[in-house]
């Protein structure tokens, strides 16, 4: 019945987590004409656009994640606790229980009347440099962007960004290989987030308005509402969620229209392309690059035995330049695509990604009708190219348009 | 009555309506949607938040 999957001579192998390995490169893309699937040093990865279609959405799969902390050996503690009851790692009737309660807060049709305000706030950021003709765009635009959004949501006060900033990058570390030796930072600013949200929370219970937060403190489904616990959970991970992704996903936006000036020009006089935009960057060019499920069951797929507790990661710029379904599988703003897997798929869809493509879909053609030819100034830094990736920093110079 | 109609050209299977709506959507085994054709109105705002929670936007519903 099993079928090893080791030294299969040919099933491409892919070592993930060599900080040199490259998505966007020779060796990803022979390995996809190869085969659908690579072995990889943790567990497999699919490559090609259908199959990571159906296998995103696969009861047989669940979200890889939640066994994360106790993988580098925490068991306990306040980011333990908060990750093991947050909606990122809950399944079945749990997780579809808080999504139902979250769900209303984040209809597009309320994220939209945001817009203004956003489009408000992208041009005081352009306003800062445009003069000078360059800028670090990590610094000057994509971080205060995605972060003061989130504050405009939230219905903070919007000076207090840099905080949230810090706060949400510091609990990331999480995420990363380091997890265990930036425990107690990562615990503080747990710490800190619980505070600022409980705080957030009262205050809207005390006297709900129409914001977002009221809207989530107000939720009731049938009678159930969210718990105290379960609201700051759910702000904890909105800002955990919503902040380096934006900001990662608006430097790999401006990476794919430099390597694409025409497409870019095409945005500037076309500015009603700017959710086609959004897409086109997070098919060809995401941040989150691959999104993790964990086998829930032993079943067989194509023929491949995929063993109960297999990791599988499903791969998004792979899938999303597959030549199988995108024959032409470069940026096109006015290209008619199959829909991209970079907000990830099934039930663990990301909550936030109409707010997500509601704001970058409002500072894409604005920069673009500002800046005419950005182009690479030197000095990039980039995260490695496993999990989530993007410029750490971006200077850039251009031309003042408007 | 209250019709109901999903874009099959747009539909991805995500199944987020069956969370939503889990009366009138459901995912069947091999994961493709189906659903009710006809609502009654005791389920309106079920659907309605089913309609804003597709990640596609492919449900669509006539009274």
């Amino acid at each position: 019945m099993s079928t090893p999957t080791i030294n299969v001579p040919d099933v491409p192998y892919l070592d993930i987590s060599d900080p040199s390995f490259a998505m966007q490169s020779e060796a990803l893309r022979s390995a996809r004409e190869q085969s659908w699937y690579a072995r990889t040093n943790f567990g497999l990865a699919v490559l090609r656009y259908d199959e990571v279609s159906k296998l995103l959405k696969s009861p047989q799969l669940i979200q890889g994640s939640a066994k994360w902390p106790a993988h580098n050996g925490v068991h306990g503690g306040l980011f333990y606790d908060w990750w093991t009851k947050n909606l990122l790692v809950l399944e079945g009737e749990d997780h579809h229980r808080i999504r139902r309660l979250l769900n209303p807060a984040f209809s597009p049709r309320l994220i939209k009347e945001l817009v203004p305000r956003f489009q408000e706030l992208a041009n005081e950021l352009v306003d800062a440099f445009i003069e000078a003709g360059e800028c670090e765009f990590v610094r000057d635009f994509a971080e205060p962007y995605a972060t003061r959004v989130l504050t405009i949501l939230l219905g903070i006060p919007e000076s207090e960004w840099p905080k949230i900033a810090r706060l949400a990058s510091t609990v990331g570390l999480a995420l990363g290989v380091t997890f265990k030796q930036d425990l107690d930072k990562v615990e503080a600013a747990v710490a800190e987030l619980y505070e600022y949200a409980e705080e957030l929370i009262k205050d809207r219970q005390a006297d709900p308005g129409e914001d977002f937060v009221s809207r989530l403190v107000l939720a009731n489904r049938d009678g159930d509402r969210l718990s105290d616990e379960e609201l700051r959970n759910a702000l904890v991970l909105l800002i955990f969620g919503g902040m380096d992704t934006t900001r990662n996903q608006l430097g790999l936006a401006m990476q794919s229209f430099m390597r694409n000036p025409e497409q870019w020009e095409l945005l500037a006089r076309r500015p009603d392309l700017g959710g086609k935009a959004v897409e086109e960057v997070m098919r060809t060019n995401p941040t989150v690059t691959w999104v993790t499920r964990e086998a829930v069951e032993d079943f067989t797929y194509q023929g491949l035995f995929i063993e109960k507790g297999t990791t599988v990661h499903l791969f998004t710029q792979s899938s999303g330049t597959d030549p199988r379904a995108f024959p032409d599988p470069g940026m096109d703003l006015l290209g008619e695509h199959a829909p991209h897997y970079g907000f990830g798929g099934g039930v663990h869809h990301c909550l936030g990604h109409f707010v997500a493509r509601a704001d970058m879909s409002e500072a894409l053609p604005l920069l673009a009708r500002r800046l005419a030819d950005p182009h690479l100034a030197g000095g990039d830094e980039w995260l490695p190219d496993s999990g989530n990736t993007g410029p750490v920093r971006l200077p850039i110079a251009f031309t003042k348009r408007a | 009555m209250n019709t109901i109609d999903v874009d099959r050209s747009l539909c991805d299977n995500h199944g987020q309506c069956a969370i939503a709506a889990p009366a009138v959507f459901r995912m069947n085994a091999e994961g493709i949607l189906e659903y009710e054709a006809t609502v009654e109105d005791a389920l309106l705002d079920e659907v309605e938040e089913a309609i804003d929670v597709c990640p596609v936007q492919a449900i669509f519903l006539k009274n």
